[in-house]
């Protein structure tokens, strides 16, 4: 009695621990199937993320790179891995043992600073980053584990075998690959298997290391951040799929093989010559198939000088969805389209030896290109329809001749709040402060980035969101550390969208851009520009001096400020067109535009508003304080 | 001597197949018996079943009187000493030797000194400090009934413990085993597969084959008198010939009627004759019960092992003699050397 | 075997450029001055004072602490799983450590995004305890989520080991252990338990590391302001540009974790080879 017992309490302890692991796994099935963006509201059965699936070539080139990557860094790895583990279990007990404690190391140490060692090796002998640097990194972090699972079958090898294969007659290469090797199959096999397993889950290794566009799965989940995209829960469904039946096949087969009582003819008809060669050529078939299907293939020599290939750096979430597309078609060319998640960002990967022919920085940042002789003049004549530009965002002091920048999209920041839930009298009394207001305590987000705070609290001080005075940013400092500890806020970048929307929380610091789309979303909410001051901020399109591609650039800068295309980026992108004539058509258009949306007509010439000036010294602080701030 | 242990119609079945097939044994209180057979012939299954790791399909177990087989095994005035040992490897000698007591919450001084007892006892004073990896296989082993020992049960039961040990070693503990057992007066129940060792220690063997008991007896009646064909050829080297019992007294075979001390069989049945190799002489020619050729000859050591052809079937011979091979000789015996065994049931 | 000797030399080149050489620029940068070309290199501490102020250091014995939460709660859960799933019969077994394994085909931050779901204020726990009429909870963006994010994650990797262990044991130990009048209790806290802790120990390894380094998780349940040890030095990579500072920060790390790493290794051994405790 007791026995049984204990043994249902076992089965039900087991039951519990597996309704946790796969709990997430079910709900990301489910919400593939849901009717709208978001992964916690349900709002009806659909199946167009899978059919946004099809069309996604983001998402098409994410899954080719892991999958390549993977198959070649696990067959690199397992070859390499396996005759260095063969070798070392003949080699001296020195030698041995310092290659195996370096092997350990990449195992040992923590993935970021295997990660951060492979970016500074990388950078600083000054390879360019993406396909090659991955797979390399890639290979580097699986070797190591497939020799320590080779290593124990070797151990347990009877040591003469090798040398009785040669007694009778064979050479070495025959006794490895005839004697030794189909002993240690097993140990080969989980090795590989888990060097797959490693690179198709690895973020920050990849994450690191690569660069012009070269994006696996993981890099493109964290890059889609703002505004979390459901394909990928489509995608990772269909891999659900595909793997449960793989599994299911490969447990299932033995079985159906015993009952049958095919075991021999099964195992005959398999290692039988031209079965082998059969194999070999349907394997050979499918990488074709699969190399010829790879994402709108150019010839392999990207960023070459006749241009087939443009590289676009850019945030995430910045561009329509079919922008690149249609510029791709038009234009015959391919877009490598590679994102950022702040300025900051984009700069260290400039640092790190990436080059492409148009990034997307914001006011400060070109400034900072600027002095720092990075950018190229742009050939107005290139760009007939820089015609439309809205004046006012013209010949501004970041570039003061008009002759770096391009303006790509513009706003200010703002307060969003819930107006059911805050009063309205509080945000236009307090602006800024209301971060401070303790009545709304735990009801906040701040934004994740150091400049934005900064210029929050600066504002909020009554100072100059550009001081580089030691007493004004220390005060800022302790007014952010008060907000910090006083509100319970939550700091997020691009989820406060989804989050605002939901209702999750009822104040944020917002970009007017994003205030449009949270509005046209959720009409609870209200954007507030205070009286105190805020950034007014201009997007740029420029073109580096390293550009190989300095024409088509300019191309891709003409096209974006082309009416229908500027149209649908701003209206699926939300933030404010440079261009006179769209601007004015979303800004009134309340069906099919923002008519009515107050942020999307963000304020200006506003005395106290102000725009960021690239200031070294300044930067460095800011980091350094909020670096602080965050820290305790 | 009383009764200690009864298997009362065992009956073991693994996957449908019948391991033992409803065997009945007693063993007494002080006895060293060995369990014998041939691998799979299901001695190790019942050495579990008594001490508490298997269940039998059907049948009783009575440990001094009581059904045992719900008894958990750690309920059991029995240990083991297992095929590998099992020792924990985890802990050193002594804490291994002490395991049983400290687990019934014994007084570490006498868990000291009743340690140091059975160290003694089997040779490993001084030991107490080593881990069980720097032991050689013989002091592991030593260590494995030490630590079965101590725990002062009514039984012991031995899984070939020595089967892992090299020939020399094998020898000697044996011997030692014997030692051991008088010294501690309880019952071993010994395994093994090896007809040598169980006639060297034995006061009973069991001798077993696919799932039954073939014969039980002392190691003199298993040797000199087998029950039947099996027992005979497991049990040392045997020539064993066709032959038909007259009557009480008589039989006959290779054509010839011999006098003999077996009796109670049917007149004129048919029987299998044992003889042993060294109960056979090699005398002149013509001098003997009858003659023959002798075909083979091969140095043993301490005999000669000569194969000699009778003209009906060949006869091993063991002894002391020198013979050359293609001579002509007589072969002799006396009538006890004759054993008159039932055939064999086919099952 | 000199033949097969040299089949080694390949991999002590890419060791030496992909193992060694990184190492050796961690170390460069993690000593010198921000700016500082290979070329003229200054020596300096100043990374490493910095690290090791009040502030820095708080962010350090954070990290440590939920990475320590988190290896314990894995313990915890782990070792019963583990010890249940061993005693199942052999089918059995294979397909439930099937379906440990399984999720791991899915990609990681899929996973962990999936919790923002199930955790966040209009989530699946909290619409469930609306429903039953209880009060919200908040549950993203606080420590219980990291946590619960890195138990969710690492958690095969306690239970692998453990139940590898424990399958391998040899079955003669524990009847030895019955047979020596142990019941089940003693029987598991004075053989299966000893004998396992090999597992144990290699599951601390496998859960710990990840844990203390991780910067995806905390960024995605904690918030932007749930700063670890990890997202210090993406920061310092990524967004702040001070790859000197980051450098030192990782070396500090690394120098932790391999003395750690020694010293586990050592406990590993007395427990397996040198016969145990003391009397």
């Amino acid at each position: 009695m007791k026995k049984k017992k204990l043994q249902i309490g076992s089965s039900l302890y087991i039951a519990l621990a597996f309704v946790f692991m796969y709990l997430p796994i079910v709900m990301m099935m489910i919400f593939s199937f849901n009717d709208s963006k978001s992964l916690t509201v349900w709002s009806g059965f659909s199946t167009r993320w899978y059919e946004a699936l099809l069309t996604n070539n983001d998402v098409a080139e994410a899954v080719y790179y892991t999958l390549v990557v993977a198959v070649l860094a696990t067959v690199i790895s397992t070859f390499v891995g396996t005759i260095t583990a063969i070798g070392l279990s003949k080699s001296r007990k020195v030698l041995k043992e310092i290659v195996l404690n370096l092997n350990d190391l990449p195992m040992l140490n923590p993935d970021i600073v295997t990660a951060i060692g492979l970016m500074l090796l990388f950078s600083s002998i000054g390879t360019e980053k993406g396909f090659m640097t991955m797979l390399l990194a890639h290979i580097a972090f699986c070797i190591p584990y497939v020799i320590l699972n080779v290593m124990p079958k070797l151990r347990d090898l009877d040591p003469n075998v090798a040398e009785a294969a040669m007694d009778l007659g064979a050479t070495p290469w025959q006794a490895l690959w005839k004697v030794i090797v189909p002993q240690i199959t097993p140990g080969i096999l989980s090795g590989a298997l888990i060097a797959f397993t490693m690179s198709i889950d690895d973020f920050v290794i990849s994450y690191f290391v690569t660069g012009n566009g070269v994006k696996n799965i993981s890099i493109l989940v964290y890059s889609m951040s703002k505004r979390i995209n459901p394909t990928i829960n489509a995608l990772s469904t269909i891999i659900v799929v595909i793997v449960t039946l793989v599994l299911v096949g490969v447990n299932v087969a033995p079985i159906l093989k015993e009952k049958f009582g095919e075991h021999k003819i099964v195992k005959n008809v398999v290692s039988s010559k031209p079965v082998k060669y059969a194999l070999a050529a349907c394997i050979a078939l499918l990488a074709f198939v699969v190399y010829d299907n790879r994402p709108n293939q150019v010839s392999a020599t990207s960023s070459s000088a006749d241009c087939t290939t443009l590289k676009v750096f850019n945030t995430g979430e910045y561009i329509a969805e079919d922008t690149r597309q249609r510029f791709e078609e038009e234009f015959g060319v391919q877009v490598v389209y590679d994102l950022f998640a702040s300025n900051e960002e984009m700069y260290t990967r400039l640092l790190g030896g990436e080059s492409y022919d148009v990034l997307v920085p914001s006011d400060y940042m070109v400034e900072r290109l600027i002095q720092e002789d990075y950018l190229m003049n742009i050939d107005w004549s290139l760009i007939p329809n820089s015609e439309g530009l809205i004046e006012s965002l013209t010949y501004r002091e970041y570039d003061p001749g008009m002759s770096y920048a391009v303006p790509y999209f513009w706003g200010n920041v703002g307060i969003i709040y819930d107006s059911t839930v805050v009063d309205p009298e509080d945000v236009e009394s307090l602006g800024w402060d209301i971060f401070h207001e303790t009545k709304y305590a735990g009801d906040v987000y701040l934004y994740d980035s150091e400049r934005d705070m900064f210029m929050v609290a600066l504002k909020a001080l009554g100072y100059s969101m550009n001081t580089a005075d030691e007493d004004e940013l220390q005060e800022a400092y302790e007014w952010l550390l008060q907000a910090m500890n006083t509100m319970d806020p939550v700091l997020i970048t691009d989820e406060v969208i989804d989050n605002m929307i939901a209702g999750l929380k009822h104040i944020a610091v917002v970009y007017s851009g994003d205030a449009t789309y949270m509005m046209s979303e959720n009409e609870n909410l209200v954007y507030y520009e205070p009286q105190q001051g805020t950034n007014s901020w201009i997007d740029s399109m420029v073109i580096p001096a390293d550009s190989k591609c300095p024409i088509l650039a300019h191309e891709w800068i003409n096209y974006m400020l082309e009416e229908e295309i500027a149209y649908n980026n701003t209206v699926y992108v939300g933030y404010s067109s440079p261009i006179q004539s769209v601007f004015e058509e979303v800004s009134t258009d309340e069906e099919e535009g923002y008519g009515g949306i107050s942020a999307y007509i963000s304020r200006e010439g506003y005395a106290k508003d102000e725009m960021f000036h690239y200031n070294e010294a300044q930067r460095k602080q800011l980091s350094e304080l909020w670096t602080l701030v965050k820290a305790q | 001597m009383r009764q200690l242990i009864q298997f009362r119609n065992i009956v073991k079945e693994f996957d449908g197949q019948l391991i033992l097939k409803g065997l009945n044994l007693d063993i007494m209180e002080n006895e060293f018996v060995t369990l014998l057979g041939p691998s799979g012939c299901g001695k190790t299954t019942l050495l579990r079943i008594l001490g508490g790791f298997l269940e039998q399909t059907e049948g009783e177990v009575f440990f001094d009187g009581i059904e045992i087989s719900n008894v958990p095994p750690y309920k059991r005035e029995i240990n083991t000493v297992f095929q590998r040992y099992a020792l924990f490897p985890h802990m050193n000698v002594f804490d291994n030797i002490a395991f049983g007591l400290r687990i019934k919450k014994t007084d570490p001084a006498i868990i000291e000194q009743k340690v140091k007892k059975m160290l003694k006892l089997v040779n490993l004073e001084g030991y107490e400090k080593r881990a069980i990896t720097q032991l050689s296989g013989g002091q592991q082993q030593r260590v494995a009934i030490a630590r079965a020992l101590v725990n002062e049960p009514m039984v012991l039961l031995l899984d070939e413990p020595l089967g892992a040990l090299d020939q020399k070693l094998r020898k000697e503990m044996q011997i030692e085993l014997k030692k051991i057992q008088k010294e501690v007066g309880i019952t071993f129940i010994f395994v093994t597969h090896d007809q040598e060792e169980a006639l060297t220690m034995s006061d009973k063997i069991v001798v077993m084959k696919d799932g039954e008991i073939q014969q039980i007896g002392s190691p003199t009646d298993i040797y000199n008198e087998p029950e039947n064909e099996f027992v005979a050829k497991f049990i040392g080297e045997s020539n064993i010939i066709d032959g038909i019992m007259l009557d009480d007294y008589r039989v006959v075979f290779f054509d010839q009627e011999f006098e003999c001390v077996d009796y109670g069989f049917h007149d004129n049945e048919s029987v299998d004759i044992v003889i042993r190799p060294e109960d056979i002489d090699i005398v002149e020619y013509d001098t003997g019960k009858f003659n023959g050729t002798i075909k083979s000859i091969m140095f043993k050591g301490v005999h000669w092992e000569i194969v000699v052809d009778t003209g009906i079937q060949d006869l091993v011979v063991h002894t002391t003699d020198y013979a050359e091979v293609g001579k002509e000789v007589g072969l002799s015996f006396f009538p006890e050397d004759i054993h008159v065994m039932s055939k064999m049931v086919a099952y | 075997m000199n033949t097969f000797r040299k089949l080694v030399y390949p991999y002590c080149v890419w060791i030496g450029i992909f193992i060694v050489i990184p190492m050796l620029m961690i170390v460069v940068y993690a000593f010198s001055q921000a700016g500082n070309d290979v070329t003229t290199l200054s020596f300096t501490l100043a990374n490493f004072q910095k690290f090791f102020s009040p502030v820095f250091g708080s962010v350090f014995i954070k990290s440590i602490w939920i990475a320590i939460v988190t290896t314990v709660v894995c313990i915890l859960l782990g070792y019963p799983l583990a010890y249940f799933i061993a005693q199942k019969s052999e089918n059995v077994r294979n397909t439930m450590i099937l379906l440990m394994t399984f999720p791991q085909w899915i990609n990681m931050l899929i996973r962990t995004y999936s919790w923002i779901g199930i955790l966040s204020e209009a989530g699946l726990i909290n619409t469930i305890l609306s429903y039953l009429g209880l009060p919200k909870v908040d549950l993203l963006y606080t420590d219980f989520a990291v946590i619960l994010g890195m138990i969710y994650n690492f958690l095969p990797f306690m239970v692998l080991p453990i139940y590898t262990s424990l399958s391998k044991m040899d079955q003669s130990l524990v009847q030895a252990s019955y047979d020596l009048g142990a019941n089940k209790v003693q029987t598991f806290q004075k053989v299966i338990f000893p004998l396992s802790l090999p597992g144990v120990l290699s599951g601390i390894t496998m859960v710990f590391l990840p844990a203390v380094s991780s910067f995806v998780i905390p960024k995605l349940l904690g918030g932007g302001q749930y700063m670890l040890i990890g997202s210090l030095i993406e920061n310092q990579f990524i967004t702040v540009g001070e790859w000197n500072f980051g450098s030192a920060i990782s070396l500090v790390m690394t120098i932790i974790i391999l003395i750690s790493m020694y010293f586990l290794k050592k406990v590993d051994h007395e427990v397996v080879e040198e016969g145990g405790k003391k009397v």
